[in-house]
This record gives C-alpha cells, sequence and structure tokens, in this order.
C-alpha cells in the first residue's frame, strides 16, 4: 500500500505556477511551459484509469488541445492548474466510456479523484526521475519497464550484452529507488 | 549479498522466476519497474509537444498579426513611392491595399498585395531615408514577369536562366533600386515549400553573425545553411522567423550589403525588444503604444537591417 502525502502539500509544487499561467495566456507560445510541468502528470492519472496505451495518448491528446484553446478561460481563484486539468481529463475519460457503451461507465467521484491525482503525481516524479538517469541506465529502463522489451530485445537493440542489460536494469532501478525514497512499496 | 547475486536476483523476480522469496529491496525495485509501464512514451510525448506548439502559434497569430500578414514583411522605404506602386501593379500585378499620403503628395505608407504576400512601402524623409532592398519573388512564369517588368521600367540584372537548385530565375532592378530575383520552382508548385510571393533576402557581410542574431534575439530556427567550400561562406541559408523564411547569402561581387526595413510581428514587443537588444541589435526606438493600434519597436540588426517589433494592440471586447 502506498503511503500518501496530504494532497495538499503537492498543490504548489511549482511556486511560479501562476506566472507560467498567465503568461500563457498571454503569450500562447509559452504553453510549452505549462506542458512540460503537467504533461506528466495528466498522461499517468489517465493511463492509470483507462489501462491502454494508444487510449491514454488520445486522451491526453484531447486534454492538452482543450486546455490550449480555453485557457483563456481558466480563471486563478488559488485553486491549482493541475486540478482544472484532471478535470478536463476526468471528463475527456467519461465522454469515451459514454461512447463505448460497452465498458463499464467511470462516474468521477471525489474521494477517489483526490486519491488518482495524488497516485498521478507520485507517478509523474518517477517518470521525471527515470529522464534523468545516466543515459545508458534511462535507455535500459525505458526499454525494459515502459516498453515491456525482453533483456534479449534490449541487448540486441543497444549492441551490449545481457548481462550488461541486467546489470544496467539493477543499477537503473537501484537509482529510483534512492531518489524516491523507497515509498513506492 | 555480492552485487551479482542482487542483479540475479532482481532479474529472477522480474521474470517470476525465483527460488526463493526476493528480499524487500528486491521487491521494491520490482515495484518500481512495475510502476513504469505507465511510462508516457518519449516520441509520443515531443510529437505531442510540437502539435500544440504549432496550434498554439496558429492560435496566437490571429491575435497578433493584422489580417494577411506573416510575421515578417519587407518594408521598402524608397524615392518614388508612387512611381513603384504602379511598377508592381504593372509587373508583378500587385493590388494596392492602403495608401496614406502626406500634405506634399508624397507617400508616408502603403500596403500593396502581391500573391500570398503583403509589401509595405514609404517614401524616404530625412530620418528614414531610402533603403532599396532584395525580394526573391515567386512567380508562376518567371519570363513573362521579367518582360513585364522590364516593359513598366525595370533594368536588368539577369537573364532568366533554368538554375541547378531546382528553379528558372532572371533578376532586376525596379525604378526605384529595389532588386528583385524572379523564381519559378520546377514541378507542380512554383512556390517551394515553407517559402511565399515575396522572401526578404539579405547579402550580409558576416551571414554566420546575423544567423546568430536572429536566433538569439528573434528565436528565430536554422531551416538551411549551405556553404561552399563546406567549411567556406555561407552561399545561401534560410532561417525561420515566427512564421516566415528569410533568406541569405554572404555578400559577394555585384551581390552587396543592401540592409532594409522589415516589419516583424511578435507576441510580446516588449520581450522580443529586450532579447534583440542582448543579442546584439541596436535601438532606433523603445516599445510605445502607437496611434494606430500597434504597439511598436525599432532595433537594428548587427547586418544594418532596421525591423519594426510590432503587435496588435488588443481591441476591448
Amino acid at each position: 500500500m502506498a503511503r500518501r502525502r496530504p494532497l495538499r502539500q503537492s498543490v504548489s509544487d511549482a511556486p511560479d505556477e501562476r506566472l507560467l499561467i498567465e503568461a500563457a495566456q498571454r503569450d500562447l507560445s509559452r504553453f510549452a511551459d505549462l506542458y512540460e510541468l503537467y504533461f506528466d502528470r495528466v498522461y499517468a492519472y489517465i493511463v492509470r484509469r483507462v489501462q491502454d496505451r494508444g487510449d491514454a495518448e488520445d486522451l491526453t491528446s484531447t486534454v492538452f488541445h482543450h486546455a490550449l484553446a480555453n485557457l483563456s478561460r481558466f480563471e486563478w481563484r488559488g485553486a491549482p492548474f493541475a486540478a482544472w486539468l484532471y478535470r478536463i481529463a476526468a471528463n475527456a475519460i467519461a465522454d469515451r466510456s459514454t461512447r463505448l457503451a460497452r465498458e463499464r461507465k467511470i462516474e468521477p467521484a471525489s474521494g477517489i479523484e483526490e486519491a488518482d491525482q495524488e497516485e498521478a503525481q507520485d507517478q509523474a516524479r518517477v517518470f521525471a526521475f527515470v529522464r534523468e538517469l545516466p543515459d545508458d541506465q534511462r535507455r535500459v529502463v525505458v526499454m525494459r519497464f515502459a516498453e515491456q522489451k525482453s533483456i534479449r530485445d534490449v541487448a540486441e537493440a543497444l549492441g551490449r550484452s545481457e548481462g550488461a542489460i541486467k546489470q544496467l536494469q539493477f543499477r537503473g532501478l537501484e537509482n529510483l529507488r534512492a531518489r524516491i525514497g523507497g515509498k513506492n512499496v | 549479498m555480492s552485487e551479482r547475486e542482487n542483479i540475479e536476483q532482481l532479474h529472477n523476480a522480474l521474470e517470476g522466476v525465483a527460488a526463493a522469496p526476493a528480499d524487500l529491496r528486491t521487491r521494491e525495485l520490482v515495484a518500481i519497474a512495475r510502476g513504469l509501464r505507465n511510462m508516457p512514451r518519449e516520441d509520443f510525448r515531443t510529437k505531442l509537444k510540437a502539435d500544440l506548439k504549432e496550434k498554439a502559434m496558429a492560435t496566437a497569430a490571429v491575435n497578433f498579426i493584422p489580417k494577411g500578414f506573416h510575421s515578417v514583411t519587407p518594408y521598402l522605404v524608397v524615392q518614388g513611392a508612387s512611381q513603384l506602386i504602379e511598377f508592381l501593379k504593372q509587373a508583378f500585378g500587385a493590388e494596392e491595399n492602403l495608401r496614406v499620403p502626406r500634405p506634399d503628395g508624397t507617400i508616408m505608407h502603403a500596403q500593396m498585395k502581391v500573391g500570398d504576400s503583403i509589401l509595405e512601402l514609404g517614401d524616404g524623409g530625412e530620418q528614414y531615408p531610402p533603403r532599396p532592398a532584395n525580394i526573391h519573388l515567386y512567380v508562376e512564369d518567371t519570363d513573362a514577369a521579367y518582360e513585364r517588368a522590364l516593359q513598366a521600367g525595370a533594368t536588368s540584372i539577369g537573364q532568366p536562366e533554368d538554375r541547378p537548385y531546382g528553379e528558372r530565375s532572371g533578376g532586376v532592378k525596379d525604378p526605384a533600386g529595389n532588386n528583385w530575383y524572379i523564381a519559378t520552382q520546377f514541378g507542380p508548385q512554383h512556390i517551394p515549400e515553407g517559402l511565399r510571393t515575396i522572401n526578404p533576402y539579405f547579402h550580409p557581410q558576416g551571414t554566420d553573425k546575423l544567423i546568430e542574431f536572429l536566433k538569439n534575439g528573434f528565436g528565430a530556427e536554422e531551416v538551411g545553411v549551405y556553404r561552399e567550400p563546406a567549411d567556406g561562406p555561407i552561399v545561401h541559408a534560410k532561417i525561420r522567423v515566427g512564421d516566415t523564411i528569410v533568406e541569405m547569402g554572404e555578400a559577394h561581387g555585384p551581390y552587396q550589403p543592401m540592409p532594409f526595413g522589415l516589419h516583424y510581428y511578435v507576441p510580446d514587443v516588449d520581450a522580443v525588444y529586450r532579447k534583440a537588444l542582448e543579442a546584439g541589435a541596436k535601438s532606433i526606438s523603445a516599445p510605445a503604444d502607437q496611434p494606430y493600434g500597434e504597439r511598436s519597436a525599432g532595433v537594428i540588426d548587427p547586418a544594418g537591417n532596421q525591423w519594426f517589433i510590432a503587435t496588435l494592440l488588443r481591441m476591448r471586447e
């Protein structure tokens, strides 16, 4: 069971979030900064609920396009921008379930919402840590666990021995564990 | 446990072939690995970012660029603007969008539509003396346009010929002294991808320095840079400034520097003005709201070109 931090602590993890939003509202080309900041969280939130990479990518794309088109309507009232994005995501997921009539309809309930948002933020942190790994470890970790490739396939793709790949996956995960602080179990 | 044993234990646990229950550390590593199944694909993350950037630019462009304009528009400051307007109409089928005369009959400001582009011009004065320019003009029929230009009063600077770089082109000097490189791309499209009917063309001394400035000052991107020989001077470069490609080639022979004026629409005049100065431009005028509904500023780049940085002022809704 994951140990959870209270959501409030994660509300303003970007101290200049408001400035970034206002900058993007004045100049849409600055939307890229918001994208960088929130992409992982939104994707993690969606993929946890739809459990399919293709659907998660479509929905993530929908969320950011909608956010870009409606950015001028976002009003800063102290609520985090992420909450606005999660709300767009929840609606997009609900729309999709309605369309796919045979799938179970996901009713966004506030209790579940909060837990999901926190979980998404935790996952997003791990994704960011992966990108900061030394290059060889990062490539192995991404291919092995994100892309679900076998040791043999990764060894072949990178031109390394299977032993070297096992060592890199170990060191990569060890590095992540040190960064996360063992909170994932 | 040695690192080798740890590595093997992790591998076995990941593969589900553990002989004995894994220790706590290994279980933590396996849990982290499982969480990474949900990691987004890097190429998806990058592509979506690019898509959004394109959409953002297209949406933003609607708001800060006047209708019909692109990011960069050549501004020809000449002696004899009225004659030039007539020449553009006769030679290149230009349409007159706007003409603002001064009391003495000279033209303060005019806008001509040429193909898919707008060209601005005006009579020079004490503050802005005439600065003829080089324009790369794409037309459907180079030979016909070349002939019409000569009939309208231009002088030839080069007969139309097929060029090894994929176009037929010739050149004329118009009555006001501007050089027009008239060209038609071979193939079904007479304008190469990314270019327009009218394309500003620079012949600076120090093309590398100008490109560096455009990148640092205006956030420009290199579309193509060709040197001859491979480590020699730049013979041709295409640089994207906003949504517009400007072309340039190092000054040589008859192609000597003719720095000219350009109107450059941006979302945030003050920010671009500041960055341009940091990148080595000299100020002509600090950002100020203009009575004609724009906020604008002026700078001179290291090659001597004058850039009038502007944005449409937001109208009250």
